[in-house]
């Protein structure tokens, strides 16, 4: 197996990406990292279980979904959009006017992380599932259900899921237009 | 260890059967059978070690709800069926059960009042079981704690539902025990073909089945579809092609683990609640029943396949894109994560099916030991094209696995 370098070029966070020589071996993860300086990615089991490098992958149906970066080719995501943990909150991120997402303000208030190595996995596919309802709103009972579903195979080892839990149930029921009446 | 039962030809006989359907009264009752005599603990023992080697409990059993008290579904084509629950509970278990009903269970494929059991049970392998081994099963069942779990009614759709058609099956394609238990050189040899064509049954998933949904002897071990996936071929030959040597599946019944792969879909449970309990005599006998009279041929080396170098560079490149973190950049596999991938039997098979099936559908987590993991591995995102799918197999397939491979976008497309 004789492997190249060759050029990539995507959308990261609402900009175009164009990097002329990144290795055809170079995971996902490490191209955030390594060549455009995008850390807020973490990488912990870096073999596709714990799901914190998880980003959102934007179809160009308006569909998306989460994609494991420390087990996927940078070079799969050629042509495609993708949102990393550095693009959800608006404004400078030096600056108190910096303004978080519903997300990232839910599991602040309730306390849902700890040492945070899981947190952008957990934001992002929380944004995810909010987006998902935005297009197909759910009963009242189901809404339980869903986050389990959605959440089920991020691990954290700190607070012990509860509180991302209950974070995100909180917003999801507050949230006009997800639920079904 | 799931069986399936889907002979796609079923009607031919069921129109028998619906026609002989006043039949049913004139069947013998085999209700009333002889009072058992108390258990030893020998006997209970020799049972447990049985009933692992028999399986028992991968189709009698959903996690959590406790050994052995039922409820696992098994979809046939004509309808789910559900494994009944074999605790001692005199109401929902077989607490009403003498050994002389279990063995008519095991031999006969008939209840304790007579009516017959869908194939799904696999009867027709377990006809092959001795008398004392039955006995022996029925011990240890008998002395597992009684699980009150109502048992679920098939599904079966009409007019599959009509139980008394399996009396016509029965009659017509239920193979004599002579005919499942071939006569071998030596004791080992016979050890491991009763193993292999009765208690373990490997050969329920492993042989085709005829139009009637009956195993074609003939064809032993000649490989079967369960489900999306093939149960190999694992006749000598075969064997030696894909390159396994008579240790190394040793180590698969034994460990889930070989240099040629892990044991994965309705092989590992299969490994995880049977064959890894079997005494190393016993599987070295079935190693040495599989590998045929003669021993196992010895194993073919691979050959890259020359294919197109557009080909190759595409593989390559999806390679390194969705499988080389897990799998590794040489396909060396890593430890308690992913099996290696040169050289993987799964690559050499004929047919890419399983190799397909796999990268599209993911493969769950196997949790061997207490220190043996495979973590599971994700299915293909469905941004990947077909073509990309296509190309990763067949480049897997001719230099890892040494096998030719055309493996088409249209085949992927089939498969998703």
């Amino acid at each position: 197996m004789s492997l190249v370098g060759k050029p990539l070029a995507l959308q990261i966070n609402g900009q175009q990406i164009n990097v002329d020589n990144v290795p055809e071996d170079v995971c996902m993860a490490d191209f955030l990292h390594e060549y455009v300086n995008l850390t807020g990615t973490r990488v912990t089991c870096g073999q596709g279980i714990c799901h914190a490098c998880v980003v959102i992958l934007d179809h160009p149906d308006g569909k998306n979904e989460t994609i494991r970066t420390c087990i996927t080719g940078a070079h799969l995501f050629a042509g495609k959009r993708i949102r990393t943990i550095e693009g959800h909150a608006v404004g400078d991120p030096n600056s108190v006017e910096m303004k978080l997402t519903q997300v990232q303000e839910a599991f602040l208030k309730n306390y849902s992380f700890q040492c945070s190595y899981c947190t952008p996995g957990f934001v992002n596919e929380s944004i995810v599932l909010l987006e998902q309802l935005k297009r197909q709103p759910i009963a009242r009972k189901d809404v339980e259900q869903v986050i389990i579903d959605a959440l089920d195979s991020h691990l954290c080892r700190c607070t012990g899921y509860v509180r991302y839990y209950e974070a995100l149930r909180q917003l999801i029921v507050s949230t006009p237009g997800l639920i079904k009446e | 260890m799931l069986h399936v039962w889907k002979g796609k030809y079923f009607a031919l006989w069921l129109v028998v059967g619906l026609i002989l359907q006043g039949c049913h009264g004139n069947v013998p009752d085999n209700a009333g059978s002889v009072v058992s005599t108390p258990a030893d603990a020998a006997s209970i023992a020799r049972g447990e070690y049985l009933a692992n080697a028999a399986d028992c409990i991968s189709c009698h059993s959903v996690p959590g709800k406790g050994a052995f008290s039922g409820g696992y579904a098994i979809d046939t084509p004509y309808g789910p069926i559900y494994g009944p629950n074999i605790t001692p509970d005199k109401e929902t278990g077989i607490g009403h059960y003498t050994r002389d009903d279990l063995y008519r269970v095991l031999h006969d494929g008939r209840r304790p009042d007579g009516s017959p059991l869908y194939p799904a049970m696999p009867y027709t392998s377990y006809q092959g079981m001795s008398r004392a081994d039955s006995d022996a099963i029925y011990d240890y069942l008998m002395s597992r704690p009684a699980i009150r779990h109502a048992n679920i009614p098939s599904g079966m759709h009409f007019p599959y539902n009509i139980r008394s058609v399996m009396f016509v099956w029965q009659w017509l394609f239920m193979p004599s025990a002579d005919e499942t238990l071939p006569d071998g050189s030596s004791a080992e040899w016979r050890r491991g073909a009763y193993l292999a064509n009765a208690l373990a049954h490997c050969t329920e998933c492993h042989t085709p089945r005829t139009m009637t949904g009956a195993l074609d002897t003939a064809a032993r071990f000649k490989g079967a579809m369960i489900g999306r996936y093939e149960a190999p071929d694992i006749t000598p030959a075969a064997l030696a092609q894909r390159g396994w040597t008579e240790r190394d599946l040793a180590s698969l019944l034994a460990t889930g683990i070989a240099p040629q792969g892990s044991a994965y879909a309705d092989m590992f449970p299969a490994v995880h609640n049977s064959t890894r309990y079997l005494t190393r005599e016993d599987t070295a006998s079935l190693v040495r029943y599989l590998g045929g009279p003669a021993g196992l041929p010895a194993p073919t080396h691979i050959t890259p396949v020359n294919i197109p170098q557009v080909a190759l560079q595409r593989g390559w490149h999806s390679y390194a894109s969705l499988c080389a973190s897990c799998h590794g950049a040489q396909g060396e596999g890593r430890p308690h994560v992913a099996p290696a991938l040169q050289g993987n039997a799964s690559l050499r098979l004929t047919s890419p099916n399983n190799l397909l099936v796999a990268m599209l559908d993911g493969v769950e987590a196997q949790h061997i030991s207490t220190l043996e993991n495979m973590q599971a591995m994700p299915g293909m995102p469905n941004f990947v094209s077909d073509q990309e799918v296509a190309d990763l197999a067949n480049v897997l397939r001719t230099q890892w696995g040494g096998v030719p491979s055309q493996v088409s976008a249209a085949t992927v497309r089939k498969l998703r």
